[in-house]
């Protein structure tokens, strides 16, 4: 069950904070580095459900695909001249961006069966 | 029949010129359009050579196939062009020039050729997914990589046994380049990939005759070849026999002509339904 989450939010900045918050922890002689696993795991699981449940915040994003990529259910798209529309009207254009998908909670269950 | 790649061949016993000479005008030379095609002069058409042979070895034309009105009066356009937009360029290919047999100078337009490779080696299609731009592969749901490129605008099915199916070309030109191109790509992954037995396996053209069809009539006379099931779908469907070809008759006019393995089969259907299209037209 514990390796049923992607790690990849451990990457984000609230993900770094946590992790070298951990690791002074771990130095600091306060808590075991399984625990400080167990947090992560935790980390995991949480950002995961909560970006699915509580995030309701949409954004539009347009440009020309250049190029996609589909291999072990992980799509790759490089979009040139992609501009995002947020909420309040917003347009964050930029040249190029790359954009890495993967199946998230339901589309893994989906795919197992 | 095998190739080597770098060699480009010229396919269909075509000579290369005809080939500058479409990718060039970046248009199709069979159709009649209103614009002069700056091209060779009608009488060094190696197409029209070309064309000539080939029906005086091979095919005659069928007897039944209606023979073309004029063509001078068949296509307005193309044989006078407008003298102040291109003044000195050779007066374009009329279609006689070029040897189809067009009635009311209407030529089915060509939509889709399938053509099918074999690269002659095993392939980890994996590898190809993670390497290849615009390749999707997902062996859950079909056992080949799915690659597309823009220029030609084809598609290929690139399949582990070295099978590759490529779909979307407009031309036999056109086919046989993306099959190249794709052949390359998969070479340049580091494959021993040849470029062997190319084969056009279907081509599908359509036009519109721009008179509506009786189809029940149609369906009734010729009821050997034809079905007709308007519940089920729309258009009625006629096996045509010589040339082999599957015609898909629309009450509109329209016409979906498919099956043929070189476009002038499309033509000869074309011309042979146009006869008996006209005996079907609604009042």
């Amino acid at each position: 069950m514990a390796s049923a989450y992607y790690e990849f939010y451990r990457g984000s900045s609230i993900g770094m904070a946590l992790t070298d918050s951990l690791d002074e922890l771990i130095t600091s002689g306060a808590i075991t580095p399984q625990l400080a696993m167990k947090v992560l795991q935790q980390f995991d699981k949480s950002l995961a459900d909560t970006m699915v449940k509580q995030i309701k915040a949409k954004a539009t994003l347009k440009g020309h695909l250049q190029t996609y990529r589909l291999c072990d259910d992980v799509w790759t798209f490089i979009v040139k001249q992609a501009s995002f529309k947020m909420e309040q009207n917003e347009i964050i254009s930029t040249p190029r961006i790359k954009i890495i998908a993967c199946k998230s909670g339901d589309a893994i269950e989906a795919g197992k069966k | 029949m095998s190739f080597a790649l770098p060699a480009r061949q010229v396919t269909f016993g075509r000579p290369s010129a005809y080939q500058q000479q479409q990718h060039g005008l970046g248009g199709n030379p069979y159709q009649p359009t209103g614009l002069a095609l700056p091209g060779p002069s009608p009488l060094a058409n190696p197409y029209q050579q070309q064309q000539q042979l080939q029906q005086q070895q091979q095919q005659p034309l069928p007897t039944k196939a209606p023979s073309p009105p004029p063509v001078s009066n068949a296509v307005a356009g193309p044989s006078t062009p407008p003298a102040a937009a291109v003044p000195s360029t050779p007066a374009p290919l009329t279609l006689e020039q070029q040897h189809i047999t067009a009635v009311e100078g209407i030529v089915p337009t060509l939509q889709n050729i399938v053509a099918t490779v074999n690269l002659d080696c095993r392939l980890d299609l994996k590898t190809i997914a993670l390497h290849a731009r615009n390749a999707e592969y997902n062996p859950k749901r079909f056992a080949a990589v799915i690659m597309r490129i823009r220029d030609p605008k084809t598609t290929a099915l690139i399949f582990a046994s070295g099978k590759m199916v490529v779909t979307g070309a407009k031309s036999e030109d056109d086919s046989r380049l993306a099959s190249r191109k794709y052949a390359r790509i998969v070479q340049k992954l580091g494959f021993d990939a040849k470029f062997s037995e190319f084969k056009i396996q279907n081509i599908v053209g359509s036009c519109d005759v721009k008179f509506p069809i009786r189809l029940e009539g149609l369906a009734y006379s010729h009821g050997q070849f034809s079905s007709y099931e308007p519940e089920l779908f729309p258009g009625l469907i006629y096996r045509m026999i010589k040339p082999k070809v599957v015609l898909l008759i629309f009450v509109s006019g329209k016409i979906v002509l498919t099956g043929a393995k070189v476009r002038e089969e499309i033509y000869t259907a074309f011309n042979t339904i146009y006869t008996v299209l006209c005996e079907f037209r609604k009042p």
